[in-house]
C-alpha cells in the first residue's frame, strides 16, 4: 500500500497559489473573458410568465436588427413554460446592444396559465398544477424505526418546533455561460463549469455529436458551488447560435438570468418533535418536512433537479424515529446541487431542536451533543472547540445577557458523508530533458486551488519547488477527471499525482540510471533523457485518500433587541480533513464555507411574489450576500489526521454555520427565531415587539 | 390572485433618429460668449450625438484607446467587449457587486454603471495597469501571500478598491478596509484574507488565527 | 438599455433645451442607468450635466451652507468642515451605498432618485407606480415598504440625504424653466405623497441645482438600520437636528426615511421637543408622536419598534458630550 511521506516540505504547509499572479493581475482568462476570433455576443430571451402556453415565437424582426447574425428557439414555437425566466429563444450579434434590441424585437404570443410560486399554496389540493399530470405535493416518503409514540411517552423532556429555511441561490460571481465555436471539426466550448467532462457529454448529447467532436476548455472559472455541472440550456443555445452564425458566440447569463434559471438550494419546512431522557439521551425523533425544488420537485427537472429531502435526524443516534418528507412543486426555477446538498437545512433544523431541548432539559447544549453524537472525531472537535472558544466562561442561560444589546453563543455540527475520491481520475506528466515538467489533468479549478494542490503534491514527491511544476487543467483533451463538487477533487487528484510521480521516478531511474531522481538529482536525470521527453500516465490509487469529513462550529453573536440587528462577533470552525495538503487554501475554503453559511443564516432568501409569480429579488440589491462588513473574526482549528489520507473540506465547512448562529441568537434573546434568514424583522417579531396588524 | 390576461411582448418599433440639432446650436449661440474659440467648442460639446456609434477616446492605464461606441455602451462593456481589457469583470451590471471596479482619477467606481462616452478625458486605471513591467504591486503581492482569493473573479475589483484606499490612507484600520471594500462582493468568502491582505499591504501585521491539532 | 442620443450641456439653459420633453439629465448615473437597463423609463437624449458651472461646490456661510447639486456623496463624506458643522449629514453620506457609488453619485441624483420598491424595479411587473392598476406590495411582499402614505402606492422615499436635509430644514433650489424654486424637503416630495406615479415633485425638465442648509442647528445626527452592516438600503433611517442651549433643545427637527413617500416628520413632535431637556422618556414620547397614525401592513410592522428605537437613539445622540 502506498503512503504519504511522514516528513514533508510542502504537503501540510502553506503554499501560495501557483495561479495567484494571473488572478491578481487580470491576466487569468475566465470563460467570460474569451474573445475568440470573430466572436459574437449572445443573449437569451426568457419567459415573463410564471406559467403559460407559448403559441408562437417570431424571430423575424429580431433577425432584422442591425448586427444580429443568428436567432434560435430554445425549444420550439409552441410549448408550455412553467416558471418565470424559462428560456424561449436566443440571439447572437456583433454587440450586446444589438442583442438587447433584438430580444425586444422577438414577438412572443402566449396564453398565460394559472401558477403557484409558494410552497404552502402549492400544497393545497386545489392549487394550480405545475405539471398537469400530477399533484404538486405527493404522498410523503415515510420512514419509521422503533416505536416513536411509545418512546415520546418515556421522555423526560419533549420539544416541538417549526424550523424553516428559504430557497438559496448559488450566485457565483461569474454567471453561467460559455463561448461556443461550432465549425466543421466540431464544437469547442470555453465553458464556466465545474465539470468539463459532464459538459462535454451534455453538449455532445444535446447536439448529437460524437464525444470526440466536442472539446470543453475551462482555464479559469468564477465559482460554481454545485450549479455548474451541466452543459445547460445556455451552453446548448450558444453552440446552436454559433452553427447558425458561423462564428464563435459568447453567451454568458446576466445576473437576472442567473437568479432565475440555473439552480438553487431547496427550501425546507421542518416540523420537529424531539424527546430525551432526563440524562439527555435522545429517545424519539419525529420529522415532517417539505420543501420546494421548484419545477424540479414535480417532474422532469430538465437540468439536474433534486428532491427537497434532508438527512434526518442527521448526526444523532436516536432509537425511535419517524421521518416524513416530500417535495412540493412550484412554478420557479429548478433546484440543483448546492454545496453539501440537504445538509445545511438538516443541520439548521436538528441543531435548533437540540438547543431547544437542551434548554428544556436544563443541560449545556454541548453536553447534549456529546451525549448523542456517536462520532468520535466530532466528540474530540467539540471538546477542543469548547476550550478554544471559551464556551464554559461565555455560556449563559438563554436571554440572561444584560442590556439592550445581548450576546449569545451557539454551536452546531456537520457531516459530509458523500465526499471522498473519484476513482476515475487520470492524469499525465510530460518531463522534458531540461527538467521542466508539465502535469495535465482533465479537472478544473473552481477556486479551491486545484492547480496548487497538484503542484504541492508533485513538488513534494519529486523534491522540486511548487513553482517548478507547470500545471495544466481544464481541457477535455487531457486525461479525464471528475467534476469539482462534493468535496471530491482534492482526494481524487492528490493520489493521482502521487501515482504519476511514482511512475515518473521509476522510469527516470530506468532511463537515466540514477537511482533516486528526486531533488538535486532531478535535472541530471532529466538530462539523460537525451532528445526525447518522457510522458507518464497515472491514475487514482487506493490508500491515499478517504472520507467522510466533518466538523463543528461555534458562533458568538450580538443581538440588538431594539432594532433586531444581529451581528456575528466571532466564528470558530473546528474541522477534520485528514491529511492537510495546503493549509492556506484549506483555510480559505473553511472561511468561505462559514461566510456562505452566514449568508444562509442572516441574509439570503429567494423571494417569489404570489400575485405576479415573478422573483422579486433577482439581483444583488435585494438578494443579500454577506459583505466584508458583516464578516466577523473567524478562527479555525484543523484536526490533522494524516493517517486518513486526503479528504475534501468544501462541503462540511458551510453545513453547521447557520445552526450555530441561530442557536447563538436564541441564546442571546431567550426565544427562538425558527426561520432563516434571521432578519431584524424576525428578531423583533420573536421578541414580541411587533404590533399586531389590523387589516 | 389576479387572473393574468393573454398578451404579447416584443415587437417594438425601432428607434427613430429625428432629433433636430438646429435649435440646440441656436440656443447656445445666445449664451454669453467669451471668445469665438470657446463658443465653437461649446457648440460642438453641446451637439447631440448618437444614437449610432460615435468616436470615443478613453485613456486607460496611460494609453489612449480609440473606439467607436454607441452612447449607451458602458465603460465596462467598452473595456471587455470593444477592447481586450477583460480584467475588470462583469458580475451584476447593476452597480452592486464591485467586480467591475476601476479607478477614475484614482477613485474607485463601478465601470458597469458609467457610460464610456462620459469617461473621456479622465485617467482610467484597470487591474491590467497596476503591475508595471511585470512587477506586482504591494497589494497584489499581499493578496497572493494571504490567499485573499479563491475563484478569483471578484479579485480584480477588490484589488482596485484596496489599491485606491492605500493611495489615500497609508495606515488604514480594519474598519477603514471594511468601509472601502463594502461595495465589493465575494461569493467564495475570502473576506478575512482580503482584510489581512489589505492590512499586510499597508504594513500592518496580523497574528494567524489558525491552529493545527493532531488527532492521534 | 435602449439606444439614445447624448449631449453634454455647459449651461442650465442649454441643458434644459437639450433635455426637451423626453430627455434625462445624467450626472452620477447610478439611478438613471439602472432604470434604463431595466427598461423602466425611456430617455432620449441623455444630457450630461456634470460640466454645468458652479454646481460641484460646497460653500460655507454664516447663515447657511450651499451644496451644489453635482457635489458627490464622497465629497460630503470627506469634507472635514461638514463633519464638524453638520455631523448628521456626514453620517448619512458615509452610510450611502458603497464607496464606488459615493464617488460618482451626486446630491441632486440622490434626492431625485426613483423608487426602490422591488415591484417597481421588477421589469415584468406593471405595478401602480408604473401606471398599472394594482399596488402589488400592499397585499403581497411589503417588508421594505411605507408605514405612512397618502395614496395607494406604498413605496417609500429612500434618499437618506433627504431625511437629513429635512431634519436640518434645508431647501432644495430647483430650476424650472429658467426660474428658481425654493422647496423644503416636504415640498420636494409632496407630490409622491398624493400621486402614486410620482417619486417626487419634480416635473420633466426640472433640475435641482443646489441645496441650502441653514446653520441654525449646530447638533445633528443620523442613524439607519439595514439587514446588513454596510451597502444595504435602510429599513428605517432617522435624522435629527437641533440647537442645544443650557441643556435644552432649540428648534429641534426629526425626520425619518424609508417609512413614507416623503421624509416623515411630525410638527407636533418637533414642537413638543422644543425647549425640552433630552432624556430617554422625552425621546420616547417624541417617538410615539412621530409614529402616531402609522398604518403598518402585514410584513412591515417591525418598522414600528425599529423606528421607535432609532428616533430615541438619534435624539439622544444629539446630546453627545459636547
Amino acid at each position: 500500500m502506498p503512503s504519504w511521506p511522514a516528513e514533508t516540505k510542502y504537503i501540510s504547509h502553506a503554499t501560495t497559489r501557483v495561479d495567484g499572479a494571473a488572478k491578481v493581475t487580470g491576466k487569468a482568462r475566465y470563460s467570460s473573458d474569451i474573445q475568440a476570433n470573430g466572436w459574437l455576443y449572445g443573449m437569451i430571451l426568457r419567459s415573463k410568465w410564471p406559467a403559460a402556453k407559448i403559441t408562437d415565437i417570431n424571430l423575424e424582426q429580431a433577425l432584422k436588427v442591425p448586427g444580429i447574425k443568428a436567432a434560435v428557439l430554445a425549444r420550439s414555437k409552441e410549448f408550455t413554460v412553467r416558471y418565470y425566466g424559462e428560456e424561449l429563444a436566443a440571439v447572437a450579434g456583433t454587440s450586446k446592444q444589438a442583442c438587447l434590441d433584438a430580444l425586444r424585437a422577438i414577438e412572443v404570443t402566449a396564453q398565460p396559465l394559472p401558477f403557484v410560486v409558494n410552497e404552502n399554496d402549492a400544497k393545497k389540493a386545489d392549487a394550480p398544477r405545475v405539471w398537469e399530470n400530477g399533484p404538486n405535493y405527493k404522498e410523503p416518503n415515510a420512514r419509521d424505526r422503533g416505536d416513536v409514540t411509545a418512546a415520546f411517552g418515556q421522555c423526560a423532556a419533549v420539544i416541538e418546533g417549526f424550523y424553516s429555511t428559504p430557497v438559496q441561490t448559488h450566485n457565483s460571481m461569474e454567471t453561467h455561460g460559455n463561448t461556443a465555436s461550432w465549425t466543421d471539426d466540431g464544437v469547442t466550448a470555453w465553458s464556466s463549469t465545474q465539470g468539463i467532462s459532464s459538459v462535454r457529454d451534455g453538449l455532445a448529447g444535446s447536439l448529437r455529436l460524437e464525444h470526440s467532436k466536442v472539446r470543453v476548455i475551462t482555464e479559469y472559472m468564477g465559482g460554481g458551488f454545485g450549479a455548474k455541472f451541466g452543459a445547460g440550456v445556455e451552453g446548448v443555445l450558444a453552440a446552436k447560435l454559433s452553427r447558425e452564425a458561423k462564428a464563435p458566440v459568447r453567451l454568458m447569463l446576466t445576473r437576472f438570468d442567473e437568479a432565475l434559471a440555473v439552480g438553487n438550494r431547496p427550501s425546507s419546512f421542518q416540523k420537529i418533535k424531539l424527546g430525551a431522557a432526563a440524562d439527555g439521551t435522545l429517545l424519539a425523533f419525529d420529522l415532517e418536512n417539505y420543501g420546494t425544488a421548484g419545477i424540479g420537485a414535480g417532474g422532469d427537472a430538465g437540468g439536474g433537479g433534486g428532491g427537497a429531502d434532508i438527512p434526518a435526524p442527521y448526526l444523532y443516534k436516536v432509537a425511535n424515529t419517524r421521518v416524513k418528507q416530500a417535495a412540493v412543486a412550484v412554478n420557479a426555477g429548478s433546484a440543483r446541487a448546492f454545496r453539501a446538498p440537504g445538509n445545511p437545512p438538516a443541520s439548521f433544523g436538528i441543531e435548533s431542536a437540540m438547543d431547544d431541548l437542551a434548554v428544556k432539559l436544563g443541560m449545556d447544549p454541548v453536553e447534549l451533543r456529546l451525549k448523542n453524537d456517536p462520532n468520535p472525531i466530532r466528540q474530540r472537535e467539540y471538546k477542543l472547540g469548547v476550550e478554544k472558544f471559551g464556551w464554559k466562561e461565555k455560556y449563559r442561560k438563554p436571554g440572561s445577557s444584560p442590556g439592550v444589546v445581548k450576546t449569545g453563543i451557539g454551536c452546531a455540527g456537520a457531516a459530509w458523508p458523500a465526499g471522498g475520491p473519484s476513482k476515475n481520475t487520470h492524469g499525465e506528466a510530460q518531463i522534458n530533458p531540461d527538467g521542466t515538467i508539465e502535469f495535465r489533468l482533465g479537472v478544473q479549478d473552481i477556486g479551491t486551488g486545484t492547480r496548487t494542490v497538484i503542484a504541492v503534491v508533485a513538488a513534494e514527491m519529486l523534491g522540486l519547488k511548487p513553482e517548478q511544476i507547470t500545471v495544466k487543467v481544464g481541457d477535455t483533451r487531457f486525461p479525464p477527471g471528475p467534476g469539482s463538487g462534493g468535496s471530491t477533487t482534492c482526494p481524487s487528484i492528490s493520489p493521482t499525482v502521487f501515482d504519476i510521480c511514482a511512475k515518473a521516478l521509476q522510469q527516470l531511474q530506468t532511463q537515466s540510471g540514477i537511482a533516486d531522481a528526486r531533488g538535486a538529482n532531478w535535472f541530471p536525470a532529466c538530462k539523460k533523457l537525451g532528445v526525447n521527453s518522457l510522458t507518464v500516465s497515472g491514475q487514482w490509487i487506493e490508500g491515499l485518500s478517504s472520507n467522510p469529513a466533518g466538523g463543528v462550529q461555534f458562533a458568538e453573536v450580538e443581538v440588538d433587541t431594539e432594532t433586531g440587528l444581529v451581528t456575528v462577533k466571532k466564528m470558530l470552525g473546528v474541522h477534520d480533513c485528514g491529511l492537510i495538503v495546503n493549509q492556506l487554501t484549506l483555510e480559505s475554503q473553511i472561511n468561505g464555507g462559514i461566510i456562505m453559511g452566514m449568508g444562509y443564516a442572516l441574509y439570503e432568501e429567494r423571494v417569489m411574489d404570489d400575485l405576479s409569480g415573478v422573483m422579486l429579488n433577482p439581483n444583488f440589491e435585494t438578494y443579500k450576500l454577506p459583505g466584508i462588513a458583516d464578516v466577523p473574526e473567524i478562527e479555525i482549528v484543523l484536526i490533522n489526521m494524516p493517517e486518513r489520507g486526503v479528504i475534501g473540506i468544501g462541503e462540511p465547512a458551510t453545513v453547521p454555520t447557520a445552526g450555530a448562529i441561530a442557536n447563538a441568537v436564541a441564546n442571546a434573546i431567550g426565544v427562538r427565531v425558527g426561520s432563516l434568514p434571521i432578519t431584524p424583522a424576525k428578531v423583533l417579531a420573536a421578541l414580541g415587539k411587533v404590533p399586531p396588524v389590523t387589516a | 390572485m389576479k387572473e393574468p390576461e393573454p398578451e404579447k411582448f416584443g415587437a417594438h418599433s425601432r428607434r427613430t433618429f429625428l432629433k433636430s440639432l438646429g435649435t440646440v446650436a441656436a440656443t447656445t449661440a445666445t449664451a454669453q460668449v467669451k471668445s469665438v474659440a470657446a463658443e465653437l467648442e461649446k457648440v460642438n460639446a453641446e451637439k447631440v450625438i448618437g444614437p449610432e456609434a460615435v468616436p470615443v477616446t478613453l485613456k486607460v492605464n496611460g494609453e489612449k484607446l480609440k473606439l467607436l461606441l454607441e452612447p449607451r455602451v458602458t465603460l465596462l462593456d467598452a473595456l471587455r467587449n470593444y477592447s481586450s481589457l477583460t480584467g475588470a469583470k462583469e458580475g451584476c451590471d447593476r452597480a452592486s457587486c464591485g467586480a467591475c471596479t476601476v479607478l477614475i482619477n484614482d477613485a474607485p467606481v463601478y465601470s458597469c454603471q458609467k457610460l464610456a462616452i462620459e469617461a473621456q478625458g479622465v485617467e482610467i486605471t484597470t487591474i491590467e495597469g497596476l503591475a508595471k513591467d511585470g512587477k506586482l504591486t504591494k497589494v497584489q503581492s499581499a493578496f497572493i501571500e494571504k490567499d485573499a482569493l479563491q475563484c478569483g473573479y471578484c479579485t480584480p475589483g477588490f484589488v482596485m478598491s484596496v489599491t485606491a484606499l492605500l493611495k489615500k490612507n497609508f495606515h488604514p484600520t480594519a474598519a477603514d478596509v471594511k468601509h472601502a471594500c463594502a461595495g465589493n462582493l465575494c461569493r467564495c468568502g475570502c473576506h478575512p484574507h482580503i482584510l489581512q491582505a489589505a492590512l499586510k499591504a499597508a504594513g500592518v501585521g496580523h497574528a494567524a488565527k489558525t491552529e493545527i491539532v493532531n488527532y492521534a | 438599455m435602449k439606444a439614445f442620443q447624448y449631449a453634454t450641456a455647459h449651461s442650465p439653459d442649454s441643458a434644459r433645451q437639450l433635455v426637451a420633453d423626453n430627455g434625462a439629465y445624467l450626472a452620477g448615473g447610478n439611478d438613471l442607468l439602472g432604470l434604463l437597463k431595466e427598461y423602466l423609463v425611456t430617455a432620449d437624449p441623455l444630457v450630461n450635466i456634470k460640466s454645468l458651472p458652479g454646481l460641484n461646490k460646497i460653500e460655507d456661510g454664516r447663515k447657511a451652507w450651499t451644496i451644489g447639486a453635482l457635489v458627490t456623496i464622497a465629497q460630503i463624506e470627506n469634507h472635514a468642515d461638514i463633519k464638524k458643522t453638520f455631523p448628521g449629514l456626514h453620517e448619512a453620506a458615509s452610510e450611502i451605498a458603497s464607496l464606488q457609488i459615493r464617488n460618482v453619485a451626486t446630491v441632486g441624483g440622490n434626492l431625485a432618485q426613483h423608487s426602490r420598491c422591488w415591484y417597481f424595479r421588477q421589469r415584468d411587473v406593471k405595478c401602480l407606480k408604473k401606471h398599472g392598476d394594482l399596488c402589488y406590495a400592499r397585499s403581497s411582499e411589503n417588508r421594505y415598504h411605507s408605514l405612512f402614505t397618502g395614496n395607494d402606492c406604498i413605496s417609500p422615499v429612500v434618499s437618506s440625504l433627504a431625511t437629513t436635509f429635512a431634519a436640518l430644514d434645508a431647501s432644495a433650489i430647483v430650476l424650472r424653466d429658467g426660474k428658481e424654486l425654493r422647496w423644503s424637503m416636504a415640498e420636494l416630495y409632496a407630490e409622491a405623497w398624493k400621486n402614486p406615479y410620482a417619486h417626487n415633485s419634480l416635473q420633466p425638465g426640472d433640475l435641482i441645482v443646489r441645496v441650502e442648509i441653514p446653520t441654525a442647528r449646530s447638533r445633528s445626527a443620523y442613524m439607519q438600520i439595514s439587514d446588513k452592516h454596510a451597502f444595504d438600503w435602510a429599513l428605517v433611517s432617522c435624522a435629527a437636528a437641533a440647537e442645544i442651549a443650557d441643556g435644552k433643545m432649540k428648534s429641534p427637527r426629526v425626520a425619518l426615511g424609508s417609512i413614507s413617500p416623503v421624509p416623515h416628520q411630525s410638527e407636533a413632535a418637533n414642537s413638543f421637543l422644543d425647549g425640552k431637556v433630552l432624556d430617554d422618556a422625552t425621546a420616547t414620547q417624541a417617538a410615539d408622536m412621530i409614529l402616531k397614525d402609522a398604518k403598518p401592513l402585514e410584513h412591515n410592522a417591525y418598522k414600528m419598534p425599529m423606528a421607535q428605537a432609532l428616533i430615541r437613539r438619534t435624539l439622544l445622540k444629539l446630546k453627545g458630550d459636547a
